[in-house]
């Protein structure tokens, strides 16, 4: 019993982290909460349903396909409705966030014809593993398998190209990065292309594993997974598959032990109670006060 | 200099928006006047996360209305459907239904959820305007006055009649009762079942909550894994239930699910497959096309033919009916005005609508029989048994 | 004039301004805490909500006068304010704006799961008490108390906090203490306006006040002109009639409702109103009348 609530959180984590990631690399290097993140989540996991369900193709195709639009719409998302509001205030892009958020929901209630959930074709064999008294999934291995895949991945662009340098450095400090030459424009197009990428993957396999879809599904999971970055520490990438795991297994056990009523509450209840100890999560940096 | 600009542009903005909103006023004044049609209104969202049950409703009310306006309408005039979409916002909602009602209109059919039923009746009563809610199944809602009336199956009628039912004829002696917290249908639904499982000898050995607009349920799924039980009496809505047979089957759990007409739409077996196979529905309205007879068959097969052959749903027949009655309640009056037909309205007896026969009684409350309990076959809703109720 | 008078006594007109107004408190209690002190608040929504059932629950089992349930609603808001302040105003920033995100949904949830506030059924038999005659005179008197706040010490104190932390800490301004205060007065507002659409709308439920509420009360404030009162109540006009006045383009609404909020983001940053100083430009606007010409510097 322990072990299989176990398995059954971790694999919500992992889908929590992967879009936490996008949270965190965004907030990392321009210090925005970008609230759209859930809606291209949603839409990744909507052009996977398409591909698979009218082309028919394999899973991995649907999820190549998911990233290939994402990707752009990310982009187009910070050119659009970020960028010239670099230099404003802190709420400004907070609050054209929301409105892209509220646009795109609302655009794929249109062109769908209602909010109603969709489910999704079974790309993948309902086969079960048993290792002991604990059941594995296929579904659940794959999940987590493509996760870890993703964000190995990430890691080693993050600390072994040059992009993942100009990263770092723009994370660190924007304008010096600016200043010595790296085009920080790019760099934050690149990283809102990559959180883009891990969100597609993450809302396919979601959508496959919950079977259901919906045009205001990027919503809650948005925040429960901004959560986990916040968690983990926002602006850290560990940070964030920490904090996504950590979500994920609280709030699978706090179900488990009865608390299932106040579900929703587990991550904020938890996020509130490590940002009292530990102001900016838990692997985040101290904030330096400049004067 | 760019200051000016901006204020004046503001202003301009103001001034053109406050002249849009006198002018909208003048036009509708002279129609209200006029009076050459009977304005019903459509209360329900037709955009945020509940617009499936108002789009339906919508559907249904736009059928009546074509069928009575073709039949020479009410009274020498012509029915008209006043709409008005909140967006799935209670606030919102209270604005547009006091929108409808200076528009004239003399009922308002709506709203399908039982929360903003109850907003909207606090603003139709003391405006004396005959509120039906085709939806609305939870309590306190006639409560609220004499212009308020639903044209709803209601649970506390149909769940003890079905859970005879399922103990008596399908031998169930163990359930896990499944609610989804935060859903006022589904924790009215299971405060009606408990008594009545208590009543006809069922014993609950699990309970579990879920939460709306959740999709994981693999937590509840292994703690009911632990239990045995002949079945699982499901009150929330069909996304959770289909996923949530979906997820006891991936956990090798074969049994199947009994509920409410919250699971009554066709993403129950899109969405579950072969997981919902065999599970049971009871609703006032059954879909089943190949067993309806007389006005339901009729119902069903004018809708396909209008809507790409997808098949209608109990809002669709409950917005139907709705305006039907309303149509029916002025002719018997004589009168289209509200304060006048309420009574005739009141007075409903044995009336005959898609959704099976309607009569209100002392209190307003529609009595409905009878009740449909429709089992999923071949990812189609089939009527296992007709339970009578009256 | 005849205007003015169908706007009185149409009664949806009447509807909508009433709300306009009831949203119009809360928004300007937001703006005492994010305007004017800068601190980040993405759970206005929970404050309004315990000033909704509390005050409810009061007309409903206690009977006691709705003034005195206002009154109380709005306390009790502000007491919930205080103690969410203690803990998490030591937080910055986006922390603080996260944490009373989160704080407001444990509140939704929390009243879900209450029994006297009828959970997720909702609490119904609500006497109506509000007018459009109380919103207003209470919209007059919280507009003339944030002036009195903005323009006493405190009030520049708050400001001065929102410019630079530690240029006030060390000015001897005890940071920590006057943001829970601008908290507690801001979250008061917010019990206040609570109380009034309970008895506006005699139904409460839980639904009625997630973060998208919060939210939407977050625009207001942003999008008239953050730090500016009629900046804020603009804001509060403009975004509350906009759903009203696109009406007509149906199921187009939300998508042209958050198309605009992109766009009036991208052109006034600052919010319409935003560093547009009202009394100067109304004494340009005179001094041009006299024949003078005036004009303002641009910034």
């Amino acid at each position: 019993m322990f072990f299989q609530q176990l398995v059954n959180g971790v694999t919500l984590g992992a889908t929590y982290a992967l879009i936490a990631l996008g949270y965190t690399m965004v907030y990392g290097i321009i210090q925005l909460i970008n609230f759209a993140h859930g809606e291209v989540y949603m839409i990744g996991a909507f052009v996977g349903l398409i591909m698979v369900a009218v082309y028919k193709v394999n899973f991995f195709i649907a999820l190549l396909a998911a990233m290939a639009v994402c990707i752009p719409l990310a982009v187009l998302i910070e050119r659009v409705a970020y960028r010239p509001l670099r230099n404003s205030t802190r709420l400004a892009p907070l609050i054209s966030a929301l409105g892209v958020s509220i646009f795109l929901q609302t655009l794929v209630t249109l062109i769908k014809g209602d909010p109603n959930p969709l489910g999704f074709p079974h790309v993948i064999q309902d086969t079960v593993y048993a290792l002991g008294p604990v059941k594995f999934s296929l579904i659940q291995v794959v999940i987590l398998i493509v996760a870890s895949l993703l964000m190995v991945f990430l890691e080693i662009t993050v600390k072994y190209t040059k992009i993942g340098k100009a990263m770092r450095a723009t994370s660190e400090d924007y304008e010096t990065a600016n200043l010595m030459g790296i085009n920080v424009n790019h760099v934050v197009s690149f990283t809102f292309a990559a959180g883009a990428a891990l969100a597609a993957a993450g809302g396919v396999l979601v959508g496959m594993y919950f079977n259901s879809i919906n045009p205001f599904m990027g919503v809650t999971v948005g925040l429960k997974s901004f959560c986990a970055a916040v968690v983990g520490g926002i602006g850290s990438i560990p940070g964030a598959m920490l904090g996504g795991l950590l979500l994920g297994i609280a709030e699978v056990f706090g179900v488990a032990a009865g608390f299932d009523t106040y579900k929703e509450a587990i991550s904020f209840g938890l996020l509130i109670i490590i940002l009292l100890f530990r102001p900016t999560g838990l692997l985040g940096h101290p904030i330096q006060r400049k004067v | 200099m760019r200051k000016r600009i901006y204020l004046f542009a503001l202003v301009a903005l103001l001034a053109v928006a406050l002249l849009a909103a006198g002018c909208g006023g003048s036009k509708d004044a002279p129609k209200a006047a006029g009076g050459d049609t009977i304005k019903i209104g459509f209360l329900g969202g037709k955009t945020g996360a509940h617009a499936h049950y108002g789009i339906e409703t919508l559907k249904g009310m736009q059928m009546a209305v074509d069928d009575i306006n073709k039949a020479g309408g009410v009274l020498g005039k012509k029915l008209e459907i006043v709409e008005g979409d909140h967006g799935s916002n209670s606030s919102e909602a209270a604005n547009v239904t006091q929108k409808m009602i200076t528009q004239k209109v003399v009922a308002i059919v709506g709203d399908p959820t039982t929360g903003i039923t109850k907003t909207a009746a606090q603003i139709c009563q003391p405006a004396k305007v005959v509120l039906l809610s085709a939806g609305a199944v939870g309590t306190g809602v006639v409560e609220i006055g004499d212009y308020i009336y639903r044209d709803t199956l209601l649970d506390a009628v149909a769940a003890p009649a079905v859970t005879k039912y399922l103990s008596e004829e399908l031998k169930w002696k163990k359930v896990a009762l499944v609610t989804t917290t935060g859903l006022s249908y589904s924790e009215s639904l299971t405060a009606i079942f408990k008594p009545a499982l208590a009543k006809y000898g069922v014993e609950i050995v699990a309970e579990q909550s879920i939460m709306e607009k959740d999709t994981n349920f693999s937590a509840q799924v292994t703690s009911l894994s632990q239990k045995s039980f002949d079945g699982v009496i499901f009150t929330g809505y069909y996304t959770e239930g289909a996923l949530f047979m979906k997820e006891m089957r991936k956990q090798g759990l074969n049994q199947v699910m009994a509920g409410g007409d919250g699971l009554l739409g066709q993403e129950l077996y899109q969405l579950g497959e072969k997981a919902v196979e065999g599970s049971m529905v009871y609703a006032g309205f059954a879909v089943d096309s190949k067993n309806a007879v007389g006005i339901t068959k009729e119902f069903i097969d004018k809708y396909q033919a209008k809507n790409n052959n997808s098949k209608p749903d109990m809002f669709a027949a409950q917005g139907y009916d709705a305006v039907m009655m309303l149509a029916e309640a002025m002719k018997k009056a004589n009168s289209a005005d509200p304060t006048v037909f309420k009574e005739a309205l009141a007075k409903t007896k044995d009336f005959k609508g898609v959704t099976g026969t309607i009569t209100f009684d002392a209190n307003r409350e529609p009595i409905k029989s009878p009740v449909y309990l429709q089992e999923v076959k071949n990812s189609e809703f089939v009527v296992k048994t007709v339970i009578p109720t009256a | 004039m005849e205007g003015v008078l169908s706007i009185l006594t149409n009664p949806y007109y009447n509807q909508v301004l009433t709300m306009m107004g009831i949203f119009l408190i809360a928004a300007l209690g937001l703006h005492l805490i994010t305007g004017v002190t800068g601190q980040f608040s993405f759970g206005h929504a929970a404050f309004l909500s315990i000033g909704a059932y509390s005050s409810a629950l009061m007309t409903i089992y206690l009977h006691t006068p709705f003034f005195l349930n206002m009154l109380v609603g709005g306390l009790l808001a502000a007491l919930f304010g205080i103690l969410l302040g203690i803990p998490s105003m030591r937080l910055t920033g986006d922390y603080l704006g996260i944490t009373t995100l989160g704080f407001g949904e444990i509140v939704r949830i929390v009243f879900i799961n209450t029994k006297i506030t009828g959970g997720a059924m909702g609490l119904g038999g609500i006497p109506k008490e509000t007018n459009i005659a109380i919103v207003y005179i209470l919209v007059v008197l919280t507009v003339f108390s944030l002036y009195r706040i903005q323009n006493s010490r405190f009030g520049r104190a708050l400001a001065a906090i929102r410019e630079d932390e530690i240029a006030a800490e060390t000015m001897g301004i005890n940071v920590y203490w006057y943001k829970i205060k601008a908290f507690a007065v801001g979250t008061f507002f917010a019990g206040v306006s609570g109380a009034l659409f309970a008895h506006m709308m005699q139904y409460l439920n839980p639904s009625d006040f997630g973060f998208s509420r919060s939210f939407d009360i977050l625009n207001f404030v942003v999008l008239g002109g953050l730090g500016s009162i009629p900046g804020t109540i603009l804001g509060t006009a403009v975004l509350s009639l906009a759903p009203e006045f696109l009406r007509f383009v149906k199921e187009y609404r939300m998508l042209i409702y958050g198309a605009l909020m992109i766009l009036m983001m991208i052109f006034r940053p600052y919010g319409l109103l935003g560093n547009v100083d009202l009394v100067r430009v109304f004494r340009s606007l005179r001094s041009r009348g006299a024949g003078k010409g005036t004009v303002s510097g641009d910034s």
